[in-house]
């Protein structure tokens, strides 16, 4: 466990740092054996630290996801999160209502390959979104060169999730529900097809063309 | 005489106000060989230096005298107040001295207050140097002798830095403090860091306890023979109290009506059913509370934390740690972060200007 010694004082929590997350899964948990070292260690950890409350959008039930929680935050403005979860709601029904008509329209060879559940949709084309390596803007000699960076993964998601909502949100027609356009562009995404899409691979392209400055990263 | 007239000089300069102004002194009537010597005196001499005083210390004899007077004044008090001087606790005293002299000043900390001496008087250093000037640390002159006796030596463990701070009676920055658990990590990885555990040991983070010490509620009976808990339950400022009744069909009434009524929002009966799906006795309990103050969310969240408590009596011990490493039984400390002035709310500044 080492501390950092970039101390930001700005960022700060009400917590005192030795508080562990909590897990609010209802999951059975997995037997002794099958546990691994480090698994058995973070256990011991949790049993003698002291444990954060749970967030109050957070609850046991299997349909709480971590990342569709994520997504509803991002798209919250202002704090109106009532807003936020009923888009995220009627986007996840349109895309079922969507694919099951698809699954209903299509002949039988084809219908085990259609995905009618919304969660592993969102989650899949999320995935198609994720970016695999960033730019990042290096000053070295007056000039500012873009330098290929691999990302992290929480920044990958940040990435997809915020070219998501900014697609949406700017090109589309001006009259169509926010949740109509969210499920187009997820359907799309699914089949890595869209603008979302796009723009990862933009940024691949860039990030090859730019090999030759890989060098210029120092971390 | 010389000296006589030095006297006389030193009375006219008095007397014409010039402090700061060079004059002679001289023995002369001891050795009049010697030459005379100019010596610079200004009032910075004789005036005590308030600034370079620092914080007011006290003696160790005096802060035993205090010590005595404590004791002998609480015997006093309590024959004063009729009760035994033997069992005389400080709850009492509190007690005893708010009932004797009644203070209705809204700060609390102006009110008359007779507690130990050790709580009064501030922690101070004991005297670092012997009757010579001579200091008996051989760290003395770094300034912070604890501190860095601590890097030399071996040892540590995770203590907090407010913690170190308070062990060590001396201030010491973030920096300092990360060195020194950057320190202790690479001391613990070297062989034979055994040979000093007991040093070690002094530092080690005070949490080794069990962290499950959390009251569990009395079980209760009514006279149906129906078993009951009684919890409450705080968030940001809501306050929460409610009764959770056995052999019940999962019924929620708070404030007297149904909890559909209270929160129309998903959001908040999701919370109220999250301590009793996560154990698996929905249909179990009946719910009957009530809640006031703050928000829909926070009110929920005050029952949340009220039915994770009065859930304790109804389950087993290794039910109880799952429950609080899913976070149900700690109460959530966030709250709203006061204005600052000069600033346009909590965090967001007024517009910068360059000029």
């Amino acid at each position: 466990m080492c501390v950092s010694l970039s101390l930001c004082l700005v960022r700060w929590s009400r917590y005192n740092p030795y508080y562990l997350d909590p897990d609010p899964s209802k999951d059975a948990r997995v037997p002794e054996s099958e546990l691994s070292p480090e698994e058995k260690e973070l256990q011991e950890l949790k049993t003698v630290s002291p444990i954060k409350a749970a967030l109050s959008s957070d609850t046991s039930s299997a349909f709480n996801d971590p990342l569709i929680s994520k997504f509803i935050n991002m798209m919250m403005q202002d704090g109106n999160k009532i807003l936020a979860r009923g888009i995220m709601t009627q986007t996840l029904e349109t895309i079922k209502r969507k694919q099951v008509e698809k699954y209903h329209k299509s002949p039988a060879a084809k219908r085990e390959e259609i995905e009618c559940n919304p969660y592993t949709v969102f989650h899949q084309a999320l995935e198609n979104c994720k970016p695999i390596i960033g730019l990042a803007s290096v000053q070295k000699g007056g000039k500012s060169y873009q330098v290929p960076v691999p990302l992290t993964d929480n920044r990958r998601r940040f990435l997809a999730m915020k070219w998501l909502i900014t697609e949406c949100r700017d090109n589309k027609h001006r009259r169509t529900h926010m949740y109509e356009k969210l499920s187009q562009e997820l359907l799309a995404a699914f089949a890595n097809e869209g603008n979302v899409v796009k723009r990862k691979h933009d940024l691949h392209k860039m990030a090859e063309a730019n090999r030759a400055y890989a060098h210029y990263r120092w971390w | 005489m010389a000296a006589s007239g030095c006297r006389g000089v030193r009375s006219i300069l008095w007397k014409y106000g010039s402090c700061g102004k060079n004059f002679c002194v001289s023995r002369s009537k001891t050795v009049p060989q010697l030459p005379v010597r100019q010596i610079c005196v200004s009032s910075s001499l004789w005036k005590k230096n308030l600034a370079a005083a620092g914080p007011q210390k006290f003696t160790q004899e005096f802060i035993d005298k205090q010590v005595e007077e404590f004791e002998v004044g609480k015997r006093h008090l309590a024959n004063m107040m009729g009760e035994d001087p033997e069992t005389f606790t400080q709850e009492d005293i509190d007690r005893s001295i708010a009932y004797l002299f009644p203070s209705g000043l809204f700060e609390k900390r102006a009110r008359p207050v007779m507690k130990h001496p050790d709580e009064i008087f501030p922690k101070q250093t004991a005297i670092q140097w012997d009757a010579e000037g001579r200091p008996f640390h051989f760290l003395f002159y770094t300034g912070r002798q604890s501190y860095y006796s601590l890097l030399l030596l071996t040892g540590s463990r995770w203590l907090l830095k407010e913690e170190i701070e308070e062990y060590l009676v001396e201030n010491i920055s973030d920096h300092d403090y990360v060195r020194l658990i950057q320190l202790m990590e690479k001391l613990l990885s070297m062989p034979y860091c055994s040979l000093e555990e007991e040093f070690i040991l002094k530092f080690r983070k005070q949490l080794e306890a069990q962290s499950s010490k959390h009251e569990i509620p009395a079980l209760q009976y009514d006279p149906q023979g129906v078993a009951f808990s009684v919890a409450d339950g705080r968030r940001k400022t809501a306050k929460a109290s409610i009764t959770l009744r056995d052999s019940g069909s999962g019924n929620i009434t708070i404030n007297g009506r149904n909890y559909l009524h209270c929160f129309p929002l998903l959001q908040d009966r999701e919370q109220l059913m999250f301590p009793l799906h996560f154990v698996g006795m929905l249909g179990r309990f009946d719910i009957e509370g009530s809640v006031e103050g703050s928000g829909h969310s926070a009110q929920a969240g005050a029952l949340r934390l009220a039915i994770s408590r009065a859930l304790l009596s109804f389950v087993s011990e290794g039910e109880v740690e799952r429950i609080r490493q899913a976070g149900l039984l700690t109460a959530d400390p966030r709250i709203r972060e006061r204005k600052k002035p000069g600033q346009e709310g909590a965090r967001k500044k007024f517009t910068w200007k360059k000029r």
